[in-house]
């Protein structure tokens, strides 16, 4: 799955490359200079722009750094998953139980996400380059498999890192937590290097920055041996601790075990009263992964905004024919419709994938018996399909809040003026779509749980780039019209009633069917 | 007397002979009723059709005077259930997921589920995740046990439970019945169902095989016979006494279960030496695998 959407990545900026940057070198002098005024602005997200004129230089900057950190992000997941998830789902123990060897285990998982990952980067650098021909500047392959080695050796680095920090707590989630937080650090080490801030030799810490010093598709560039051997030692190295780890500890335990403090037993249930009431105690047992949405949105949100003013110089005012083209067909003039397309689509996009992060955990109540236990309770199942949908509303009322707030503080610092009523209108039109979503997300959760968050998520991905190609490639309003997005409208600048009123329509008529569903199905099968 | 529970024609067809069918079952008030069978026998489908988390492909459930199914939301402020999969909490407290179905029940006081927590010696302090199999199961007898219902429905209610706190649980379902509760176990374990069962049903391939007395059904043996003779023993004379099954000869010893009259048996042995003749009567154990015979 990962491997198809960075690879559907790859093609899209191969193929979009083509599309803007034009066809003669004067054009492409004039989107070189556009993009590295954009790069010098991004260079804590993305790494230093070079040959930006070029298909491989554009490449290298725009999407194999992006595609990077999608990686490092699936190897998190995938290193805390092999490390702590097998465990907490007993997989663990019934593989010991068999006679396998831990030291053997931990082989097999490692060898199994080098041979997947290996697989999948060479796929995604594979339909990339299919792009790139497209484009009629096909990329050399002997530089494009150095950069895939490259990406390979650290997407391991990175899984392997996981893996030690799996070893280190009880839990898939705290691993997750605390490997990406380490991660991020080591990432934006190199960003504010990057960027100018003196780090000194600390920088050499940062597995993307020894991931960064190989740039084999760039004139006069090659794979850092050095530094990839580095980094595949460090992998290595990580490893072998992850073993040591794994075979000195206790299935289900930590590496270092600390006495609890705790000496007084509880016979009581517990005080908080949120716990007790309707919606709300929903709500309360979500409240770290609510909270921890709207902080990472509201940090995103800040950052966007800080942006504006740039990104608005840069591309707004820019030479090439397309992106102006682009401008006008967004409807962007001023930096507040920047502030408006921008910010609120992307907000659109992470507020349906909070939803459906949520769809996901309505599915996995059926399948872990929480619901079958809610049900031996006095509850209809119809009350249990309205609360749910109703928490998930507050919840994504309180994400969109928190980001809404770091969008009009952050405008309001760096002087852009943001039309208040309409600003607050905007922020609380994003809750009809969160409503929708929901409601056909527990449409399909009471049909066919399994097939829930596909369904949804495609329909947020789809729906995000259908918005966003249309206006840039000038594709027919119908391609726009498909996207759930549409019906948002752009209430920064006119209200649509109408998309508000469809959009809750859609969410009432999801719920109904949900109901209808739910009431008619047997529960946990 | 007045019924708790009352199965007419009760099916689920999940297909392939998987299910249960053609329930036709009577429980009274008051009583503990054994619902016994081996994995897959159809107890928990059984179950679930009672509380209404799935829907019958035919027939109908009646409990306390309501459609299990129509009425299943009126039907749970009399009824505590202990589900056969204990369900994932993950990082919860046991007192926040206490706390989060008092909410939904509305008649679970501190007061009740401290009483019952203390018999069970459980620490609702500590999480979900954090607790063993035995503290699991624990905890959802305590969510069944603390609101006093008037009918328990327990599926396989001491899985997990070592014989200390069996013994607690055994204490509790006496003390329910004390109150005039109900209560409907499914069990595969043969002891607990002996210790406080009033009544007893086995299924076995989604039908009901038999319902009885306890002391009825010991009265369906079957005894258990073995014989020990002096001499070679008269294998074909016993071979050909009707009623005499699961025959087993080692040595001079012959061992099976006599059902009838034991007129012919000594008859057959009146001419051979007999050094031992033992007669008793079964176990639930046994019968219960005679049922599966």
């Amino acid at each position: 799955m990962t491997g198809l959407v960075v690879a559907a990545g790859g093609l899209i900026n191969a193929v979009g490359f083509a599309q803007i940057a034009g066809d003669n070198p004067a054009a492409r002098a004039v989107f070189a200079q556009q993009m590295e005024l954009l790069a010098r602005q991004l260079t804590y997200l993305l790494p230093a722009p070079a040959e930006l004129d070029t298909m491989a230089g554009y490449l290298t900057w725009r999407w194999f750094g992006s595609a990077v950190l999608i990686y490092a992000f699936w190897a998190l997941l995938a290193g805390t998953g092999a490390g702590r998830g097998d465990e907490e789902r007993g997989l663990i123990e019934l593989w010991l139980s068999t006679g396998a060897s831990r030291l053997r285990l931990t082989a097999a998982r490692v060898a199994g996400f080098a041979v997947v990952a290996a697989v999948s980067i060479a796929f995604m650098l594979a339909v990339t380059d299919v792009g790139a021909a497209i484009g009629r500047e096909p990329l050399p392959l002997g530089p494009l498999a150095f950069e895939g080695v490259a990406m390979w050796v650290l997407t391991l680095f990175v899984f392997a890192f996981a893996l030690v920090v799996a070893q280190l707590v009880t839990t898939r989630r705290s691993a997750t937590g605390i490997a990406g937080v380490v991660v991020l650090g080591l990432f934006m080490l190199n960003a504010a290097a990057r960027s100018g801030v003196d780090v000194g030799a600390l920088r050499w810490v940062s597995p993307f920055y020894l991931f960064e010093r190989s740039t084999p598709l760039l004139q006069g560039g090659s794979l850092d041996a050095p530094a990839t051997a580095a980094l595949a030692l460090g992998a290595f190295v990580l490893v072998v601790i992850a073993v040591g780890a794994f075979v000195r500890r206790d299935i289900g335990g930590p590496l270092f075990r600390i006495a609890s403090g705790k000496t007084r037993v509880e016979w009581r249930p517990a005080g908080d009263p949120l716990l007790r009431m309707p919606v709300l105690a929903i709500v309360d047992q979500q409240r770290v992964w609510t909270v921890a949405w709207a902080l990472g949105l509201a940090v995103l949100a800040g950052f966007l905004t800080s942006t504006t003013k740039v990104m608005v110089d840069a591309l707004g005012n820019s030479n090439i024919p397309m992106l102006r083209a682009y401008f006008e067909r967004a409807g962007i003039n001023v930096y507040a419709d920047f502030v408006g397309v921008i910010w609120f689509s992307t907000l659109l996009l992470l507020v349906s994938l909070f939803v459906v992060v949520q769809v996901n955990g309505w599915a996995a109540d059926d399948a872990e018996g929480r619901l079958e236990m809610i049900l031996s309770a006095p509850v209809s199942r119809g009350r249990v399909v309205v609360e749910r949908i109703a928490a998930v509303v507050v919840a994504c009322a309180v994400v969109v809040a928190a980001s809404s707030l770091a969008v009009y503080l952050t405008a309001t610092s760096t002087g852009i003026s943001l039309a208040g009523g309409r600003f607050v209108f905007a922020s609380a039109a994003v809750l009809p779509v969160a409503y929708a979503f929901a409601g056909v997300g527990h449409a399909f959760v009471g049909w066919r749980p399994r097939l829930a968050v596909v369904v949804l998520g495609a329909l947020a991905v789809v729906g995000y780039f259908a918005q966003q190609f249309t206006p840039l490639f000038a594709w027919p309003d119908w391609v726009n019209d498909v996207s759930l997005y549409a019906l948002y409208g752009t209430p920064m600048s006119k209200d649509d009633w109408g998309g508000i009123a469809t959009l809750i329509a859609i969410g009432t008529v999801g719920t109904a069917i949900a109901l209808f569903v739910m009431r008619r199905r047997d529960v946990g099968r | 007397m007045t019924t708790a529970i009352a199965t007419k024609g009760l099916t689920k067809d999940y297909g392939s002979g998987h299910g249960i069918f053609d329930l036709d079952l009577t429980v009274a008030e008051g009583e503990v009723f054994g619902y016994l069978g081996p994995n897959g026998a159809g107890k928990t489908t059984t179950i679930k059709l009672l509380m209404g988390l799935i829907h019958a492909t035919r027939g109908s459930a009646t409990i306390l005077g309501l459609d299990a199914d129509r009425d299943a939301v009126a039907l749970k402020h009399k009824i505590g259930y202990v589900p056969g999969e204990l369900p994932l909490f993950g990082g919860w407290r046991g007192s926040e997921i206490v706390a989060y179905i008092a909410g939904l029940r509305g008649d679970l006081t501190d007061s009740k589920v401290e009483t019952v927590a203390k018999r069970l010696d459980l620490d609702l302090g500590r999480k979900y995740r954090e607790y063993s199999h035995g503290n699991k199961q624990k905890l959802a007898l305590l969510l069944a046990f603390a609101p006093q219902p008037a009918l328990l429905i327990l599926d396989e209610p001491t899985s997990g439970l070592d014989p200390l706190h069996q013994q607690e649980f055994y204490g509790l379902v006496r003390d329910a019945r004390g109150h005039g509760a109900t209560i409907f176990i499914s069990s595969h374990v043969l002891s607990e169902v002996e210790h406080v069962c009033d009544r007893v049903g086995i299924v076995r391939d989604g039908h009901l095989a038999t319902v009885g007395q306890l002391d009825q059904l010991a009265g369906m043996r079957a005894h258990r016979v073995e014989i020990v003779f002096a001499g070679a023993p008269p294998i074909d004379r016993i071979r050909a006494i009707p009623g005499f099954e699961q025959l087993a000869v080692e040595d001079h010893r012959v061992s099976g279960m006599f059902r009838g009259d034991f007129e012919p048996l000594l008859a057959a042995l009146a001419s051979s030496r007999v050094t031992k003749f033992e007669s008793r009567e079964p176990s639930l154990e046994e019968i219960f695998l005679g049922f599966y015979k």
